[in-house]
Parts: C-alpha cells; structure tokens; sequence
C-alpha cells in the first residue's frame, strides 16, 4: 500500500486536487493506514496506509527490535535469622545455670547438717565423761531435734529448687510464645487486615515511608491513630488512616498471650 | 495530628487532642507491635453523595446525580447506590457517621440548594474519623445548576486526590450523520461528561482534526468546504475564524504549541506528508521533517521543543521525535506492536498516549522513561485519544461494528465508560484544556 501511496499520490498531486479529493474520500484505504474496511470520510491523518497491505519484506524486514533488558530479578536478603535458636540455648544455660546452684546449695546443707551432727556427737562424749551415767533421755531428746533441723533444712532446700525449676519453666514456656511463631502469625493477620483495607492512592509511590500508631481495645476496636512522621500527601495520609479504621475490628490472635494493644504501622509500598 | 473518631468537637478539645497527639508522637511508645504495610488494593474509593436538599425529586438538574457522574467518571471513585442511602442528611449535623461507616463510604458529601436556588451549599467529611474537609457555598450567579455541581465535583475531586479536577472543561469532537454522498460534518463543543453539545461548524464537506489552543478560547480544525483542505482557527465566543493553511495538496492535523503562538500541521506541498511548523503571527513556515514516508499527526511536548509524530519511515506506522533545534535528529519511539501511531503527550511530559495494533486498535499508554507501554483499552477500532487536562483520564473514539462513538478511560486504565452520544457517527474527540481559575 505504500507503493499504491507514493505511486499514486504524486501524479494525483500534480494533476488535479478535486480528482485526489475524490479518490480520497471514496478510495480504498484513505481514511486510516489502519482500516480495511471502506472509509467513510477522509481522514489526513491516515492517508495512505494499510500495514496489511505493505509487502510482506517490509512489514517483516525492516521492524526494529530494541533489545530489551531481561526484568531485574530481585535479588532477596536471606530471610533474617530467626533468635530461635539462640534464645532456646541462653534458656538452657539459664535452667542449668540454676540447677548447679540449687545442687550447691544442697550440697552446703548437707554439710551443714553434718557439722550440726559432728557438734552433736561431741557434745554427747563430753556428757558421757562427765556424767557416765547421763540421762539417755536427755540425749535422746537432743539427737531427735538436730534430726528434725536437719530434715527441715532439706525440705527447704528441696522446695526452693522446685521454685526455681518452675520459674525457669514458666520462663522458658514465654520465651516459647515469643519464639514459636505465634507473635508472627498475629502480626501476619493484622497486615493481611489492614493492606486489603488500603486504598492506595495513585501518590503512594515506592520512596513513601509513614508511620501510624494505633491503640486497640482487646477486642480489636481500633481506638485512636495517631500519625507519625509521614512524607505523602493529604491523600496518602487520609487513606492510611482510613486503611486502619475500615479494617477496624482488628483481628485477634490465634493465642491471646500474643495480642498487643498498641500498633506501630509503617506504610512503604513497594513498586 | 490525632485522628479519632467523632462528629464535630469543639475548638478547644480538638487543640487539646492536638497537643495530646504531639505529645504522643514526640514521647515513642513503648511495647508495641510492629507490622511493615508494603500492598494495597487498587479499588476505588467508596464516596456517599447523598441528594441535595432543596431540589425537588426529579428537578431538571439533580446535582448530587452529576457529581457522583463525574467522579465515577474519573475512575478514582466508587458512589454509593442512592438506593442503599438509609438516611439523607443535607448538613453535616445531620450526618450519623455510624450508619455511613456500615454502609463502607469513606467519604460523604452533602448539600442544598440555599436562598432560592441563588447559592448551593455542600460539605464534605471523612466519613471514618467524622471530621468536615470541604465546606463552601457557591453562588449560581448566572451559572447553570449543571456547572455548579461540575465545580462542586472538582473541588471535592482535588481535596481527596490532589489533582486539580477537570470536571468543569470541555471536549471538542467531530460528529458525521448521513450516508455518503449526503453526509452532514459538524464540529461539536460539549460539556467534559457529554453534556450540553453545541455545534460549531457544521458542512456537507468533511470536518476534522479539531485541536484546542492552549487559552481554551480557540479550536483548529480542517475543513473540505472549499472541496480541498484548509485549516482554520476559529474563536468559539465570536465565531469569528481565519484561513490559516490552504496550501496545494493536503493541509491537515493541526496542534497548538503550548504558548499558542504556533501550529505544528502536517502538509504535502513538497510532495509527500512531512511536520511543518506554522508562527500564526508573522506566517512563517518551517519545515520540520523531510523523509521521503509519510509524517504525520504531531504532537508537542509541553515543554514546546520537541514534537512526536507517526512516520511509515521504518516500513510500519510507529511514533518518533524530533527536536525543533535539531530537525535532523529524528529518534524512533516505539518498537513494540507493529504499529503506533497518533501519540499524544500527556499534561506532565512523562507518558505517551498512542493507538497500537494489539489484536485490535486499542489505546495504550507508554511510559517514556521505562519505555513500557501499557494497553488501556481492548476494542477492535478505537482511536485518537486526548488527555483531559490533568492527565487524570483519556477521552478517545470507539467503533464496534455500529456507529463511532465517545469513551473515556483513567490513565491507569482502571475505569472505562462509553459516553451516549447524542446522534450520528462521532469521532476525534479533544479535551479542552482547563477554564481560566
């Protein structure tokens, strides 16, 4: 077609406009260098082609190709390390830790008792040289209290080790609800709440940093939003606000230890 | 800035809140959870525009109607059906935000007609933290209950967006009734939204290519009258218009410089289509390109010193540019799809709206930076696309099997509606540029 223009156009030209005009308006492919069907009027700007009609070297020979850069991959940080490991170690250095304690401290009182009863034992020989024939009872009486001291002196010690095995269990099991992922789940759900709940204005660009903070009741009614440093505009900020307060109940944990009242929310969108 | 929820406080309780909530973004709080928001979704914004008061059911001109049209239109927002409306408040004390909130407005705007029909009054108020953005009476003055509620719609578009609304211009287009030989041209004006067509010019020869200047005051066009193309610009308060180009050969797709002091058109009068550009003052013309294929259908970069244009040069219709200081320095634009052509430049310099082959004629975007081009339509002839003045929509022609007729669609491609149009064929739509502040 572009043969039929320039063929055609020039000596069309050169002879008489009123022809041209007419061959335009009613001719083939006047109207647009796109339609295949009749035009309908002329039109200037399509004079002339028809791609389809190109021969076939040019629509195929001579189209261009820019290369174009393969899309960058992201290259992603390692997932950062979970404290798991690390924490779970410090708790069992912790629980030793105490248990090695709770061993000494037996330990001392076991020789505690044993000097008591050394003590005892000595006492007792000197009554006898001094008085051989001391009262039994007497002695008796002795013997069974230092026992009974002795025997105090364990259980005490055996309670306070308890204690403490339980503390450190009670710490561990914390420590747990920390690490086991629950926290992690919950702070899932409350963004999955919140980004179905953002209206991103067309201003929320990648380089948009702005932080709220949010007050919820335990169940999840969003109290107050306050606004910390932002740097969009009047409509990202109205949509952030709104964001929380439409997605407001907030939803709850799967383990209650895990909710937290207050909410720092940063908006960075990416893209 | 504290954000809570509530209707009207009083001054003192919200300087109070205010302080409070400095107070609490200075002091950082203590234990807290802390969640990184990187996604959102990209609906549009749920807006409740509850019927003025004042007008009557049915009145001839219902402005809560026009303006929940114009900004379901700019494809940013989603009004709420009238019918799901419980209650109709038309001042903000009688707005209880709870209901609004159940219904999922975010925003809700209401109003009346005041004083006999002399003035309109509406609010405007975040409907999750109750607090009032927008309060403004405006006088009718002489204007149409129509362009009161365009300008209601702009001033509310900008408070939520922050982009000037374009509700309030004008579009331009070409309207075809009649079968060939007995064709009827006319070259209409019309509201933004379709309404209130005017016609121009009317011939039984063709009409095309209209192209506003930048005042708004003017529209060139090419004509057939005189049964060979001229291009004229006409003053559309005066009707007053002037011959600009009647050059031997083909006088055709004019566009204003941004200063409007010059028209970039395409002509034959050396032999094949080629740019030239025409100073409407002194007459001068300069020739812009000088290939052998066909140039054709300029448009400016806002900055005035480049021009894009169609060129068959590569064998196929796609888009290049040339530097008015530099005409030899003609740099290809396009490369994906086969063909691109009619580009326009979008009202920042940074996208290129043009009509690629994909499948069918569709409208797309391209991104001058990224070099991506992004399809916003998907009809099989749609054509000649123009951005409305804050770059926000795109108004372009469609034809499916029937008629040729006006469509819009958001620069994200997000919302596309059909405009009625009011008879005939209608084609090359243009969009004003904004009305004098």
């Amino acid at each position: 077609m572009t043969g039929f223009a320039r063929e055609h156009l020039r000596p069309l030209m050169g002879s008489a406009g009123l022809h041209l005009l007419l061959i335009a308006l009613i001719g083939s492919a006047a109207l647009r260098w796109t339609t295949a069907q009749p035009p309908v009027q002329l039109a200037i700007e399509g004079v002339v082609v028809d791609a389809r009609d190109l021969p076939k070297s040019v629509r195929s020979g001579k189209a261009l190709r820019v290369p174009r850069p393969d899309p960058v991959k992201e290259a992603r940080p390692p997932p950062a390390p979970v404290p798991d490991k690390e924490a779970r170690e410090s708790a069992e250095q912790e629980k030793a830790r105490k248990d090695a304690v709770a061993a000494e401290r037996r330990k001392q009182d076991q020789i505690e008792a044993q000097q008591k009863k050394r003590a005892a034992d000595e006492a007792h020989r000197k009554a006898e040289a001094e008085q051989k024939k001391a009262a039994g009872e007497q002695a008796r009486q002795q013997k069974d209290a230092q026992a009974k001291a002795a025997q105090d002196a364990k259980a005490k010690a055996a309670l306070e080790a308890d204690l403490k095995r339980r503390l450190a269990a009670e710490e561990e099991e914390g420590a747990a609800v920390a690490q086991s992922g629950v926290k992690d789940e919950y702070r899932a759900l409350l963004v999955q709440a919140i980004e179905r709940n953002w209206i991103r204005p067309p201003s929320a660009r990648a380089g948009l940093a702005c932080t709220l903070y949010v007050n919820q009741a335990t169940g999840g009614t969003v109290i107050d939003v306050k606004l910390g440093p932002c740097n969009g505009d009047e409509a990202v900020r109205e949509s952030i606000v709104n964001a929380v307060y439409r997605a407001s109940p907030l939803p709850a944990p799967g383990d209650p230890r895990a909710f937290e009242r207050r909410l720092e929310i940063v908006f960075k969108p990416t893209e | 800035m504290q954000i809570s929820r509530g209707t009207g406080r009083p001054l003192l309780a919200q300087l109070l809140v205010l302080v409070a909530g400095l107070a609490a973004v200075a002091a950082p709080a203590r234990a807290q959870l802390r969640l990184d928001i990187t996604e959102g979704v990209n609906d549009a914004v749920p807006v409740a525009v509850v019927p003025f008061g004042g007008q009557a059911e049915g009145a001839s001109t219902d402005i809560a109607s026009v303006v929940a049209g114009d900004l379901r239109l700019s494809g940013r927002f989603a009004p709420l059906d009238r019918q799901d409306m419980v209650t109709r408040p038309t001042s903000g004390g009688e707005i209880r935000f709870e209901d609004w909130r159940l219904l999922k407005s975010d925003y809700i705007v209401v109003g009346r007609v005041d004083g006999g029909g002399t003035a309109v009054g509406f609010e405007l108020f975040n409907v999750q933290t109750g607090q009032q953005l927008l309060a403004q009476r405006v006088p009718t003055a002489g204007q149409s209950l129509r362009a009161v509620a365009h300008h209601i719609s702009d001033l509310v578009f900008e408070r939520l967006t922050g982009i000037r609304g374009a509700f309030s211009t004008r579009i331009a287009y070409i309207s075809v009734e009649g079968k060939p030989p007995a064709q009827r041209y006319r070259l209409v004006v019309a509201d933004a939204d379709g309404f209130n067509p005017r016609t121009v010019a009317e011939s039984n020869d063709p009409l095309m290519s209209p192209a506003w200047s930048p005042d708004g005051q003017s529209l060139a066009y090419v004509s057939f009258e005189t049964k060979a193309s001229a291009i004229y610009v006409q003053r559309l308060a005066t009707g007053e218009r002037r011959r600009v180009s009647a050059r031997a050969g083909i006088n055709g797709a004019p566009e204003f410089s941004p200063d409007g002091t010059r028209l970039a058109i395409t002509l034959s009068r050396d032999g094949n289509l080629d740019i030239y550009v025409l100073d409407l003052t002194t007459q001068a013309l300069t020739r812009i390109t000088s290939d052998e294929a066909i140039d054709t259908e300029a448009a400016w970069a806002p900055d005035g010193k480049t021009l894009y244009f169609t060129s068959d040069r590569a064998g196929n219709a796609q888009v290049y540019r040339v530097s008015l200081a530099d005409t030899s320095n003609v740099q290809r634009v396009t490369y994906t799809n086969g063909y691109n052509a009619r580009p326009r430049l979008s009202p920042d310099g940074a996208a290129l709206a043009l009509v690629t082959l994909d499948r069918g004629y569709r409208i797309a975007l391209m991104d001058l930076k990224s070099r991506n081009l992004r399809m916003l339509t998907n009809g099989r002839q749609d054509e000649s696309p123009s951005f409305a003045p804050n770059g926000a929509v795109i108004i372009y022609a469609t034809q499916d099997r029937g008629p040729g007729s006006l469509a819009m669609v958001s620069s994200d491609g997000r919302y596309q509606e059909r405009l009625s149009s009011d008879r005939g064929h209608v084609r090359e739509p243009a969009w004003s540029p904004y009305p004098p502040r």
